[in-house]
């Protein structure tokens, strides 16, 4: 009966066990247990797991004075965490590489800091059964409905950037740019159904905005399910919701990090030869382009161009030029129908609350789109002349300590091709300015950091820092949700009581976020990547996404060869820093993969078994693999050269 | 940071090694939790306390959860893997990195295979198996847990020095026309010589070889005799480097170095008279059939001691004085080791059955080991197969299946009669039985009343009752120190030893330097650069006859080895000992061909499978086995053995034989090149493979 289980969720058990309560010999195991997950598990279980994975974690961690990771039993496994009195344990079935398992266990973690504060304090301030109701809530967002491939590289779940005409992902960072401009805004990122359309925030801060956005969006999935759609109309909650979070240092440190010296960034612009065109094209545009994020792409200008035009021919009618962007034609062929009868008059109305309990945000915006057929262009406009409102005073002062606008670099356009820091790297050229070449000192050192946790395999070094009780400061995490779109910015936490701040920040990104909302609502909804006669997945370890032409659902004998191969070759990888290529066979099929310092790529590919005895043989069609996979893969962004 | 630990259910320590490392760490955390002036407990007591939890937790997952644990891993990157058989529980732990959680699996295997060796079919009853690893006189248990100490200590360095110990497959010496001469001179001479002879004290040589170091010069096995495994030979190469260690740095020396430490000529001195050569009669059909007495023979795990021959060694003596061997009381030189080796008969398969061993030394390095027959052995097949008929009883019983256990009734008729008639023939060789022989009587009363009806689950603890009696006479007859009666000990008599020694030492001088160099440039690497430039490394092996080959890879701080010496060198060895490692993982997992670019370097593994005239068969899916399970190899759970015969499944009528190669290039010749060596490497080493050694 377990097994069925198992086989269900890939997590089939998770605790947090506060051993500070179990100290006496007649303590009770129960009275350690601060959430046990499945909760249905009788407790009798539950206290067999909790005290004897945590006895033997004890005594393990004593023996050889270090923490426990990894418990293996024959038929599953435990990732470990312990801290102080403290231990969580995360259970998965054996096929789950331990490098993932690890990881995932430290996201939720970092996830339950993130939205309640240090461990300790919130089961302080909490009940017990308020936290259960929320870590329940992070384990289903963890093992929600992405493929195996995710959960192997536990990689971020984005949209399919092959079947969105990348002009829209551009129009997404234009949009993150132009919330930067007040400075109270540090970061954000565009969700859309659950996946990242572009984010300014590592990965790992992504993931954790992400949970939020997810939750909310499912219950408004459920109120549209019971309700339709167009009869918002009478609950009206606001679209926009604050919660509080908890930063560490180092994601503290990452957001606030290089300082955007907006006079160097309109020299570098011109210093691209791309940009220099870009600001004949209208005085908007050109205003947009100097004085808002996007024209500066310190590490996306590098990228952008060339995903540009390899997306391009894909998405026939928006490739032939950029002002086909900012034009409104080109957009908000908005939901001409039901929408609300006062378009012009919607004002945002502000909902905080502190906790994320995601019972914010009902479907204003169906008024909001109303008014958006126009108002797209304002939108982009908007923001400009807003940013002069707020009293930042010019833009271009480039001693705003606040304007966090540097990270407009890097956002991430999700053009899985482009792939970090090499190309980062290869276009840190000389004279760029000194804004860009500080940017690319610390892209590197993101990748440099990206590296180690490469090297120490199953101990990334972050989630440590972070769940040891480490300093967490708070910040608010502001979220506007369109629909399926969700615009989540980290600001500062006297943002929402700066009312004039945060009303400019939601009218300037309004129209945008509706006009995006509609589009990728009409294309997104494409299926699986273009199919061949091949299987691949393409990792990209800075941004932390993943690009693949596999279907969600495993099917064939091959896909499932292909996974174990990937999730076997990816282990390798993690802990074997000089591994670049390896092509392993077996009689079904040949897997290639390889791997640079920011991506990894598997291919596999598909056809009539290969017959061959095993012996070596030059002439033997695996070892043809690298070439076809350069080859194949040109197309699908993937550049293997 | 070391430590190896067996451990029954209840948490007592069975057995136990530890590195210096491991111990210290040990002290200090129990040097912290002490009072000030107190004496500190005994080690064994400390690791017993502090192991004793996960014991018991062990058993409890086991017990309540149905599943064990197999593994943790902490952040500082210690390893501690678990393995239970039967009542044992294994634990190896590692906190300095030089092993992965495979090695320390892999070494529980081999500490478990070592067991069984030694042990034998006494293995297969946990509460004698513990009564025999914990011997309650304090001296005894000291003696015998150095022994598997310094056994556990010799398989490390092979593993870690030796490649044929790395891919587990034996390695001989390539050099035929002696090769054959030997095998030749084994045959016509000494094993006829001594099978003849009186005073072989009714034992039959089956086996005899020769060892320079670890590799094979020559084998014979007599007509009669089943074949050696390689995973006993193997095992027994280990029994004879624990005894004789061949010092790396010692060999490597000058040879006039060689010269000075070679024995002297007193060493030949024993005379025996060829009169005393009974070349006549055949004494076999005589003496194989009664029982012969036995008397103890003291230190039948032994046998390491001090070296056979008179003179000492003096590197030799160092190198027993660093495993903390001396304290062994020293015993006859020429008294056999007792060994439990598979025998494969027409009539089937008898895992464990005793030998003795005679490990000869030629000289330092080079040795004679002689497997015989001892005169009791058709009772340890007797035993095995009563062993093997309630084990199967008892697991229809306990599945509920009385029916069927009760459809077997003419096969337990039949085991009713044999048995009955065995304790009666063992009766009467002072053989003690009363044990048994009451077990079976309450057996008998509880199993055949009212025709068969008592063939339930209640019998299953007499099924287990009757197992470990015969397992307890097995252990009277084959345990030699629990031997009946006085008398001699068994064994072929000194001075036939000793002529065996000489024979072979004079056929064998002219060639004793030349085999000691040729041990350790087997085949160089130079003879094949030019073919293959780019070319590093490479290991050959042919997996059913379970040899390999490989250019020689001995670094040494005073001799310049093929990979040239110093870091590099050591670079290199440490990537292909990784190379090993890896391939084993991707085969486990199903894999049998893998390339990987790592670094500067290009490495190539490929299993694949021939028909004895070299015809490439197709390749097969191959089993995926879960993370866990006993370690690829061949010395103690033979994956290719079983992986053959699921091959050969679909091969029927014919021989399948089983190749691996493993090729280091440099990462700059192109990837066409490297293929290209590849196939051309397996083409040319296919030829000597053929020579029959074995």
């Amino acid at each position: 009966m377990a097994d069925n289980t198992v086989a269900d969720s890939r997590y089939n058990y998770f605790f947090l066990y506060d051993g500070s309560k179990v100290k006496g010999e007649g303590d009770p195991t129960r009275a350690g247990i601060c959430y046990f997950y499945p909760e249905e598990t009788p407790l009798d279980k539950q206290e067999l797991l909790c005290g004897q994975l945590a006895g033997v974690s004890r005594c393990v961690s004593e023996l050889s004075s270090s923490p426990v990771r990894l418990l293996r039993l024959r038929r599953s496994k435990f990732a470990i965490r312990m801290k102080g009195d403290f231990l969580w344990a995360l259970g998965c079935s054996v096929d789950i590489p331990d490098v993932s398992i690890c990881n995932l266990l430290d996201q939720l973690i970092n996830l339950f800091s993130f939205y309640n504060g240090p461990i300790r304090k919130s089961y302080q301030i909490y009940s017990q059964e308020d936290l259960a109701v929320r870590w329940a809530r992070y384990l289903s967002h963890l093992q929600e409905g992405t493929t195996e491939l995710h959960h192997i590289f536990s990689c971020l779940s984005t949209i399919d950037s092959t079947h969105i005409d990348p002009l829209l992902l551009l129009k997404a960072a234009l949009i993150l740019q132009a919330c930067q401009r007040c400075p109270l805004v540090l970061a954000g990122c565009i969700l859309f159904r659950g996946r990242v359309v572009s984010t300014q925030m590592s990965p790992d801060l992504t993931v954790k905005v992400m949970v939020h956005e997810t939750e909310t969006y499912n219950q408004d999935q459920r109120t549209n399910g019971l309700s339709s759609s167009s009869s918002s109309g009478s609950s009206l909650p606001s679209p926009v919701t604050f919660t509080t979070v908890f930063l560490t240092d180092p994601e503290l440190h990452y957001l606030h990090s290089a300082p955007v010296d907006r006079t160097t960034r309109s020299q570098s612009t011109q210093s691209t030869p791309k940009e220099v065109n870009r600001p004949r094209k209208s005085r908007l545009l050109s205003r947009t382009l100097s004085d808002t994020p996007p024209s500066d792409p310190p590490e996306p200008d590098p990228a952008r161009p060339a995903p540009l035009s390899l997306h391009c021919p894909s998405t026939p009618g928006s490739s032939t030029s950029d002002d086909l962007l900012f034009s409104p034609s080109l957009s908000f062929h908005t939901p001409p129908g039901p929408l609300s009868p006062s378009p012009s008059t919607v004002s945002p109305q502000i909902s905080y609350h502190s906790l994320p309990n995601g019972k914010s945000s009902h479907e204003v915006e169906e008024g909001v789109t109303g008014g958006l057929h126009d108002q797209s262009l304002d939108s982009l406009e908007g923001g400009d002349s807003e940013s002069g409102l707020i009293g930042v005073g010019p833009v271009q002062s480039c001693d705003i300590p606040h304007d966090l606008n540097r990270h407009n670099g890097d956002s991430m356009a999700l053009d899985g091709e482009k792939a970090g820091a090499l190309g980062f790297r290869g276009q840190n050229s000389p004279g760029c300015g000194r804004r860009r070449t500080g940017i690319v000192a610390d892209e590197k050192e993101g990748h440099r950091g990206k590296v180690q946790l490469a090297d120490t395999g199953d101990v990334p070094p972050a989630p440590c820092e972070n769940s040891s009780g480490p300093p967490l400061t708070t910040m608010t995490l502001y979220q506007h949700r369109v629909r399926g779109l969700v615009l989540a910015l980290l600001v500062e936490p006297h943002f929402h009581n700066d009312t004039a701040a945060v009303e400019e920040v939601y009218h300037s990104s309004l129209a945008s976020l509706n006009g995006l909302e509609a589009h990728l609502r009409t294309t997104a909804r494409g299926g699986a990547g273009p199919q061949g006669p091949y299987t691949f997945a393409h990792y990209d370890c800075i941004q932390n996404t993943l690009t693949t032409n596999l279907s969600g659902r495993p099917g064939g004998a091959q896909e499932r060869s292909f996974v174990r191969a990937t999730s076997l070759l990816h282990s390798h990888f993690s802990h074997t820093e000089a591994l670049q290529e390896a092509i392993v066979r077996n009689a079904g099929a040949a897997v290639y993969a390889t791997r640079s310092v920011a991506q990894e790529t598997y291919f596999l590919q598909q056809g009539g078994a290969l017959r061959n005895s095993g012996i070596p043989n030059h002439q033997d069609s695996a070892f043809s693999l690298p070439s076809k996979a350069r080859h194949r893969l040109l197309k699908h962004g993937v550049n293997l050269l | 940071m070391k430590c190896l630990l067996i451990a029954s259910e209840s948490a007592e320590v069975l057995f136990y090694w530890t590195d210096p490392e491991f111990e210290q760490n040990i002290q200090e955390q129990y040097g912290a939790s002490q009072e000030e002036g107190e004496k500190p407990p005994a080690f064994e007591d400390c690791i017993n306390t502090l192991f004793a939890p996960i014991i018991i937790s062990c058993s409890t997952m086991v017990d309540r959860l149905g599943d064990g644990y197999t593994s943790f891993s902490t952040e500082n990157n210690h390893s501690y893997v678990l393995h239970q058989f039967e009542e044992c529980l294994y634990i190896a732990v590692n906190g300095d990195g030089e092993e992965g959680e495979e090695d320390l699996r892999r070494k529980i295997y081999v500490m478990k295979k070592m067991i069984e060796v030694l042990f034998g079919v006494v293995t297969l009853s946990s509460p004698l198996l513990r009564k025999e690893l914990r011997p309650q006189d304090t001296e005894q248990r000291t003696r015998l847990w150095k022994h598997l100490q310094s056994l556990l200590e010799t398989y490390s360095r092979l593993k870690e020095q030796d490649q044929s110990f790395l891919v587990e497959a034996v390695e001989r010496l390539i050099h035929p026309t002696l090769c054959e001469q030997c095998i030749e001179f084994l045959e016509r001479s000494l094993v006829q010589q001594i099978n003849s002879s009186v005073e072989r004290a009714g034992e039959e040589v089956l086996h005899a070889f020769i060892l320079v170091h670890t590799k094979l010069l020559a084998f014979y096995s007599s007509r009669n005799a089943s074949t050696l495994t390689s995973s006993d030979l193997l095992a027994l190469i280990i029994m004879v480097q624990n005894m004789y260690p061949s010092n790396i740095d010692l060999e490597d020396c000058a040879p006039e170095d060689v010269e000075n430490t070679s024995a002297p000529d007193i060493f030949y001195t024993p005379e025996p008279s060829p009169t005393n050569r009974d070349s006549g009669t055949d004494g076999d059909s005589v003496s194989s059939g009664r029982y012969e007495e036995s008397r103890p023979e003291e230190g039948s795990h032994g046998g390491r001691g001090t070296p056979i021959f008179q003179f000492v060694d003096p590197d030799i003596q160092m190198a027993e004085d660093s495993l903390q061997t001396l304290e062994c009381p020293p015993h006859d030189p020429s008294t056999p080791s007792r060994v439990f080796l598979e025998v494969m008969l027409k009539e089937g398969c008898y895992p464990m059955m005793p030998h003795s061993m005679y490990c000869l030394p030629l000289w330092p390095g080079i040795t004679l080991v002689l497997l015989t027959k001892i005169p009791k052995s058709n009772l340890a097949m007797s035993i095995y197969v009563f062993l093997e008929a309630f084990a199967k009883l008892e697991k229809r019983l306990s599945e509920g299946l009385e029916g069927s256990a009760a459809r077997g009734q003419t096969s337990i008729q039949d085991l009713r009669n044999k048995l009955d008639k065995f304790i009666r023939a063992v009766g009467t060789v002072d053989i003690q039985t009363s044990a048994l022989q009451s077990v079976w009587t309450e057996f008998k009363s509880r199993a055949f009343i009212r025709g068969g009806h008592g063939f339930n689950r209640g019998l299953v603890p007499w099924c287990r009752g009757m197992k470990t009696q015969l397992c307890g006479v097995y252990r009277q007859c084959f345990m030699a120190e629990n031997g009946v009666g006085g008398g001699g000990p068994q064994r072929l008599s000194p001075s036939l030893q000793d002529r065996a020694l000489i024979m072979v030492q004079e056929k064998l001088i002219d060639w004793k330097d030349f085999l000691l160099v040729k041990s350790r440039r087997n085949i160089t690497m130079v003879s094949y650069l030019e073919e293959f430039p780019g070319l590093i490394h490479f290991i050959y092996i042919d997996r059913t006859a379970g040899q390999m080959i490989a250019p020689s890879l001995n670094i040494t701080d005073r001799a310049t080895s093929e990979l040239g010496k110093g870091p590099l060198a050591h670079f290199i060895k440490g990537k292909i000992w990784g190379l090993v490692n890896t391939s084993r993982l991707y085969l486990q997992k199903g894999y049998s061909t893998v390339t990987l670019r790592d670094g500067d370097y290009f490495f190539c593994y490929f299993l694949w499978f021939e028909n004895e005239t070299g015809y490439k068969l197709e390749v097969k899916e191959l089993p995926i086995l879960p993370d866990d399970s006993a370690p690829i190899g061949m010395l103690a759970m033979d994956y290719y053995r079983k992986l053959l015969r699921y091959y050969s499944k679909n091969h029927q009528g014919e021989v399948v034989k089983c190749y691996e190669l493993l090729t280091v290039h440099l990462g700059v010749i192109p990837v066409e090149y490297i293929l290209q060596h590849c196939s051309q490497l397996a083409r040319k080493l296919w030829e000597p493979s053929r020579i029959p050694l074995l």
